[in-house]
């Protein structure tokens, strides 16, 4: 007869097969990692330029510089190119954040020469015209607005400048009417600056045998070689403890609380993780035991370390029904003692290496998930090796060593805690 | 290409199994045959409330969370107005954790007081986060009921009116499982790097001895023809104004909805659609356009909508769409354009299959809509869509007599959300 009381064996892999991803430096200094890998017909190609937003002197020209590369080159309009992409289902995404700015093609394998003719276009013919910054402009500043009503977003943007300062690169935002001032000349000398063979890398990944890989060579070559431009660093912190902002008739309050600590190379990061884990960083952990399953004061809460290429920071996020806002913190901050005073209980510890670990393979499962555990370990100046460290940390970590990190680090009287709504 | 094979158990579960042998990785979808399409007008919100008690411990497992997460896996669960969803992916040497844990849970439920009572809160916390305290959050609140007269898609899967939440009773609860979470009215599709054959004897041990339940043959309201057009303008405080258009359309598995599927990406997939194009580049109207078909089970919704540009007269933007889908009635299609945005669906099909999750729930879906192997000709149908059939499909569809308008208006001095509209 069939116990349903017992959970069948089950077993976490004590090893992780680290994807290896092939690198090479070509004549004019660009890096190159090929990750050859999945089963499908398609290849994924990411430009990864540090050509984040801190390296901006003038509000939004970064994010700017980077969507209109593709709004006009030298031979095709904005239309055109939107075309072609189209037609041929090629896939064209940008991304940017405080340090980074990266550019993507994903096509079908078949497509790679004409995803490359179009793509070098865009990355060495860009005309940045000025009918088209101004719809950009118009449309982004509209955008913006929308999104500043939200109660998450207007808490994300406060809790950067809580954290950080807001003047500091990696704090400040800017009102939406500074995209008035963009000029098409803002834009070029920020591209030329930027966008060049110095100043980035490439990830490549999916279907990938030695001609396509010639081919995605024989691109990156037309990028001349420079001198990156200098990095400028940044400035210490100046953080703030308490942002609070009320809205009137707000049903529910937007909760951020955190603290700068290091980053990703730091020896206590990929601790840290583990212990942001256990508090918030899956469904069933502490604090969504607590604020969601037994008070019922929100629908979902999170922690984690976040890292950024100069500091990372711990944080927790949740939206909570208005009444609740005070004991919401309070709970947290509670949580937060807990793993400061008391050991994590073994089976809890187990738990959360195995959700790490079915983490892990998720992600690196698929041609397109191991290229973007490559590009962030690039960025953070390592290598895939990265994953093995962690996953040994994952695995060897005591439950003593998660509250002396936590004591360490999570001193609730040095936290930002930021509130919008109530 | 998706090869699976199927099976139907004594007690009615529909059984599909998909090998794939490039992933570590096992994924498991259970669907549901029931939304909120099956419910009553007085008690709506009862099938998305009741995913969540899904979660509450099942009679002979306490914890469905702890189990899955102990065994790497990950797992969620969404409601629409036709099904209910439920997934998960582990690594594949664990999957008969899965299905211990989802066939106890067909089995029966826990009916746990504490839980029913903390899921309502959380259900009406997702009301607020969701619907009230998000600019736009209301929009299918009010536009639903303009769109439907009779059938229950008149209703949003959070419900009509959230006291049904607040009151849901247990013996509610339990009605509503013993009706509709029965094998029979269920589908399981396992994919992953597995014998089928091995996989099917699992399936019979943990499912094989669950009861059949009654045949569910709901008699759901059909919405009668619509003869006139329905306009309704609302003012809230936000910063740009919305305009809706929705148009009825036929049932998901009709060929007028897969022409439909054609036109829509005609109007707004990609830049270089029709809409963005003309409505965003050419003379900005709008900040951003979109047009999609709902994609329902029973006839559905073809949607129109944009957000204006500020100071553009909101008659002048709705009459633009108008042109737009006048000259989808009046002009034919040129090849080029239509071969380009099937070539897109192509690729789009293709990147869709990367993931093994993605392809479990898919095969479920189509298993839903009467026929798993339809995953695998979706392509073809769409590359049969003549130009003929595209202007006389939009003929019947884009008629004044046939729409629903929502102008969801920009007016600093109105009030937030009413809840009374919801």
């Amino acid at each position: 007869m069939l116990d349903r009381t017992i959970q069948p064996p089950f077993r976490i892999p004590d090893r992780l097969d680290i994807p290896t991803a092939q690198t090479v430096t070509l004549s004019n200094g660009i890096r190159l990692w090929t990750i050859h890998a999945g089963t499908q017909p398609l290849i994924r190609l990411s430009l990864v330029f540090r050509a984040g937003t801190r390296y901006q002197s003038t509000a939004f020209t970064a994010s700017a510089a980077l969507n209109l590369m593709s709004e006009g080159t030298a031979r095709y309009t904005a239309a055109q190119i939107a075309e072609l992409f189209d037609f041929y289902g090629i896939y064209y995404d940008t991304s940017i954040d405080r340090d980074y700015a990266v550019v993507t093609v994903s096509c079908l394998s078949r497509f790679l020469p004409k995803t490359l003719e179009i793509l070098g276009e865009i990355l060495f013919e860009p005309q940045f015209p000025p009918r088209e910054l101004e719809i950009y402009a118009s449309k982004r500043k509209q955008q913006l607005l929308i999104e500043r009503e939200k109660p998450s977003y207007q808490a994300r943007e406060l809790f950067s400048q809580g954290l950080f300062g807001a003047d500091h690169p990696y704090g400040r935002s800017s009102a939406a009417a500074e995209y008035d001032a963009l000029t098409t000349d803002l834009l070029r000398n920020f591209y030329e600056t930027y966008y060049t063979g110095g100043n980035l890398f490439a990830v490549v990944s999916g279907d990938l045998p030695t001609a396509h890989v010639e081919t995605i060579r024989a691109f990156l070559d037309r990028f001349t070689a420079t001198v990156p431009p200098a990095d400028p660093g940044v400035p210490p912190t100046h953080s703030t403890p308490l942002l609070r902002e009320k809205r009137d008739g707000a049903l529910q309050s937007s909760i951020r609380i955190g603290k700068v600590l290091f980053p990703k190379g730091h020896p206590d990061f990929n601790g840290m993780q583990v212990a942001a884990t256990i508090l918030g960083g899956y469904f069933g952990s502490r604090l969504v035991k607590n604020l969601r399953e037994e008070k019922g004061y929100t629908y979902g809460i999170y922690s984690a370390m976040l890292n950024m290429q100069h500091t990372g920071y711990f944080a927790v996020a949740s939206d909570v029904t208005a009444s609740a806002t005070d004991d919401a913190v309070a709970e947290i901050l509670r949580e937060v003692e807990r793993l400061r005073t008391e050991p994590v209980p073994a089976a809890e510890l187990e738990m959360v290496r195995n959700i790490i670990i079915g983490e892990m393979m998720r992600i690196l499962d698929g041609p397109f998930g191991i290229a973007d555990v490559t590009i962030e370990n690039v960025q953070c100046g390592a290598t895939n090796e990265a994953v093995s460290a962690f996953f040994d940390e994952v695995r060897s970590i005591t439950p003593e060593r998660i509250r002396s990190l936590a004591e360490q680090w999570l001193d609730p009287a040095t936290f930002t805690t930021v509130i919008v709504g109530a | 290409m998706i090869d699976f094979q199927k099976k139907t158990l004594s007690n009615g579960l529909t059984v599909i199994v998909h090998e794939d042998t490039s992933t570590p990785m096992a994924a498991v979808n259970v669907l549901y045959r029931v939304g909120a399409r099956n419910e009553d007008y007085d008690h709506t919100g009862f099938a998305h409330l009741f995913e969540h008690l899904m979660f509450g411990g099942s009679v002979n497992i306490p914890s469905y969370d702890e189990p899955v997460q102990l065994a790497g896996g990950e797992n969620n669960a969404f409601t629409n107005n036709d099904y209910t969803n439920y997934y998960l992916a582990l690594p594949k040497e664990n999957l008969e954790t899965a299905l211990w844990l989802e066939s106890d849970r067909m089995l029966s439920l826990a009916f746990n007081e504490h839980s029913l009572d903390v899921q309502r809160k959380v259900v009406v916390e997702e009301f607020a986060q969701r619907y009230l305290n998000q600019p736009y959050g209301d929009i299918w609140l009010l536009l639903r009921p303009l769109a439907y007269e009779r059938h229950p898609y008149r209703w949003a899967t959070i419900g009509r009116d959230i006291e049904h939440i607040r009151q849901a009773s247990m013996e509610q609860v339990r009605a509503f499982f013993d009706r509709y979470y029965k094998p029979n009215n269920a589908i399981l599709s396992i994919a992953g790097d597995l014998r089928a054959e091995r996989v099917f004897e699992w399936v019979e041990k943990w499912f094989g001895d669950i009861p059949a339940g009654r045949p569910v043959q709901d008699d759901i309201p059909q919405e009668p023809e619509q003869t006139a057009p329905r306009r309704l303008e609302v003012h809230r405080p936000v910063p740009a104004s919305v305009i809706y258009i929705a148009f009825h359309t036929g049932p998901r598995r009709s060929r007028e909805v897969t022409v439909c599927d054609v036109i829509s990406d005609l109007l707004s997939n990609g830049t270089s659609s029709r809409l963005y194009q003309r409505l965003v580049k050419e003379s900005p109207l709008f900040s951003n356009v979109n047009a999609y078909i709902s994609g329902d089970v029973d006839p559905g919704l073809f949607i129109v909508t944009g957000h204006v540009m500020p100071d553009v007269p909101l008659d002048e933007a709705e009459q633009a769409l108008w042109q737009e889908l006048e000259r989808m009635k009046n002009e034919t299609v040129g090849e080029y354009e239509l071969e380009k945005v099937k070539n897109k669906f192509e690729a789009n099909n293709v990147f869709g299959e990367i993931n093994v999750l993605n392809k479990a729930m898919n095969l479920a879906y189509f298993e839903m809509l009467g026929d798993a192997a339809w995953i695998n000709s979706e392509v073809e149908e769409h590359n049969s869509v003549t130009t003929d059939e595209i202007r006389s499909t939009a003929q019947r569809i884009f008629r004044p007599e046939n729409s629903s308008t929502l102008r969801y208006v920009a007016d600093p001095s109105a009030a937030p959300t009413a809840s009374d509209e919801a």
